[in-house]
């Protein structure tokens, strides 16, 4: 692919940034994604193919891709990778027996060559729920601390529901990008 | 920001996640959500315009669709590579055009549309693959091929149609974790659970796994319910308040309440719903439908609780995510009025069955 890049360089609009949301179904992306446009999350449904949401944070357009994570449609999570300034994996920190799952399909994706510039914010979300477990022990779990050297990466206890965490993600998330794409320009 | 001090050089980086609550971040937080919240309503006007209809989206897609066809068969008689590649460049840039166009309508799309517009997607992708590499043989432009990973590369580019689960490799590769367990009922044989979350003070998450042949009963809201592994076994629960993930379950029957409830491996189960979005089934046969059908004292209360006192109908509307076709799925049915069960009573304790002591609470 690569041929992507070339127009990325010369069409990407000034200031824009690509973001990629995945992670295990359930994990709560979309509801992510619309507490943070300020939506409504009392219904939502399971994603069946994928969302995108454009916001404008601080002074940067965000392009969101909310991918849906259904085992099904994990194979199309590839079709996002081109051109992705930042990718979020979303944990469900209440979902204890599927957490293996969860680091096998985190660690296939970081060993995307298309992926491997993009900056990584890990949502440790749910931390609302009692027994959700905490971010540290997330990290442990998905083995973080062994994560290739040049990644840039981040991981923060959040919540969809009650918003807390989201603002400090997202924030770290496009200070890293801005810092890696738009001062080298 | 440029003008703002850059985050710390992260080759080493310190995951903080610890951090206190700073109210300062909180305030930006709120006045983040209002701002976007007003953004929003202003930009609903428009967008609910734009995407009201399937038949026009249709009709743009597949406008679209077909000039980006005839783009990729009539590729310039050229072996100039400049004018090849901006040939290529401008197909490729229609086609992310295309994608954005579904991903925008994706909300309001049926699913069928929906994924078939995807795999329309998916085939434009591949034809533009193939030109690429039959008119610009062996080159790569990539400014990203630095990285070491160059055996995925290859992998990366074939695209498939996910319909075979067997290359995701369903076999979970064991992590020592000596993680908690989470509170949940667990390894039990013929027996008669009920467990009441109504003293609870807090209420989290509550696990069923590795059951033969039980009745289980939970009464009061719990916010997120994990179900794994059952055999035989009927369960009735109150409402459960984010969402319930079914796996692994064969002959039994479940009456559930909640926003969200997600079905994997599910053989021969009649499921009693109510549900505020669409079921979702996926690797399911011999799925059956009804709504929800349970009663005991209080019910009521805690099913406004939950925002789930209306019946909306959803129950008997399912995704099947392992079905790509326009007809409805096999896997799943609308269960007959005469075979479904009565509506379940469960009796204040007092009775004989047991209260259990469940794991971890
Ligand atoms: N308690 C709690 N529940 C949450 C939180 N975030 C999401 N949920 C619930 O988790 C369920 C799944 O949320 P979604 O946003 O649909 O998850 P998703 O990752 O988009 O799922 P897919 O689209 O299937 O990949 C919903 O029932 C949400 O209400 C949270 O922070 N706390
Ligand atoms: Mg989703």
């Amino acid at each position: 692919m690569g041929l992507l890049s070339i127009i990325r360089k010369i069409k990407r609009k000034e200031k824009e940034m690509r973001i990629l949301m995945v992670g295990l179904d359930n994990s709560g992306k979309t509801t992510i994604v619309l507490k943070i446009n300020g939506e409504d999350t009392s219904v939502i449904s399971p994603t069946l193919g994928f969302n995108i949401k454009t916001l404008s944070y601080q002074k940067y357009t965000l392009n969101i891709w909310d991918v849906g994570g259904q085992r099904t449609i994990r194979s199309y999570w590839r079709n996002y990778f081109e051109q992705t300034d930042g990718l979020v994996w979303v944990v469900d920190s209440s979902d204890l027996r599927r957490l293996d799952d969860c680091k096998m399909e985190l660690d296939n994706l970081l060993k995307e060559e298309r992926l491997s510039g993009a900056s990584l914010l890990i949502f440790a979300n749910k931390q609302d729920i009692k027994g959700a477990l905490t971010p540290e022990e997330i990290a442990k779990v998905l083995n973080l601390e062994n994560m290739d050297k040049t990644r840039h990466w981040k991981i923060v206890g959040c919540s969809a529901y009650t918003g807390e965490g989201l603002l400090e993600g997202f924030d770290w998330l496009v200070q890293d990008i801005a810092s890696r794409i738009y001062m080298l320009d | 920001m440029e003008e703002e001090s850059p985050p710390p050089p992260s080759d080493l980086p310190s995951p903080n996640p610890n951090s206190p609550r700073d109210p300062a971040l909180q305030k930006k937080h709120q006045a983040m959500l209002d701002r976007l919240t007003n953004r929003h309503q202003s930009r609903q006007k428009t967008t609910s315009t734009t995407t009201d209809s399937t038949s026009s989206f249709l009709s743009t897609f597949t406008d679209s669709k077909r000039s980006i066809e005839s783009q990729l068969t009539n590729s310039p008689s050229t072996t100039d590579p400049t004018l090849l590649k901006s040939h290529l460049a401008s197909i490729s840039s229609s086609i992310s055009s295309l994608e954005k166009l579904v991903a925008e309508s994706s909300y309001s799309l049926p699913s069928y549309e929906l994924r078939s517009s995807l795999k329309s997607i998916e085939n434009l992708k591949q034809s533009l693959e193939n030109l690429n590499s039959q008119l610009l043989p062996k080159k790569k432009f990539s400014f990203r091929n630095k990285s070491t990973n160059k055996s995925n590369h290859e992998n990366s580019n074939s695209i498939q149609i996910p319909s075979n689960p067997e290359n995701s490799n369903p076999i979970p590769t064991q992590i020592p974790l000596s993680i908690r367990d989470s509170p949940g009922i667990r390894n039990k044989e013929n027996q008669n659970l009920t467990k009441n979350f109504k003293n609870f003070k807090e209420i989290g998450e509550f696990t069923l796994s590795d059951l033969d042949s039980c009745e289980v009963k939970l009464i009061g809201c719990v916010n997120a319910l994990f179900v794994n592994k059952l055999r035989n076994c009927r369960v009735y629960t109150g409402p459960v308040i984010g969402s319930v993930l079914i796996e692994e379950v064969e002959n039994c029957v479940f009456v559930l309440a909640s926003h969200q409830i997600r079905i994997h491996y599910a053989k021969s189960c009649e499921f009693y719903l109510r549900v505020r979005s669409r079921p979702i089934i996926e690797d399911c046969e011999g799925a059956k439908f009804a709504p929800y059908c349970l009663r005991y004292e209080g019910i009521e209360e805690d099913l406004r609780e939950a925002g789930l006192e209306e019946e909306n109908e959803n129950w008997g509307y399912v995704d099947d995510f392992k079905w790509l076709r326009a007809v409805k799925s096999p896997n799943w049915s609308v269960l007959e009025e005469n075979e479904r069960i009565e509506s379940v009573e469960i009796e204040d304790s007092g009775s004989a069955e047991m209260e259990v002591e469940s794991e971890g609470v």
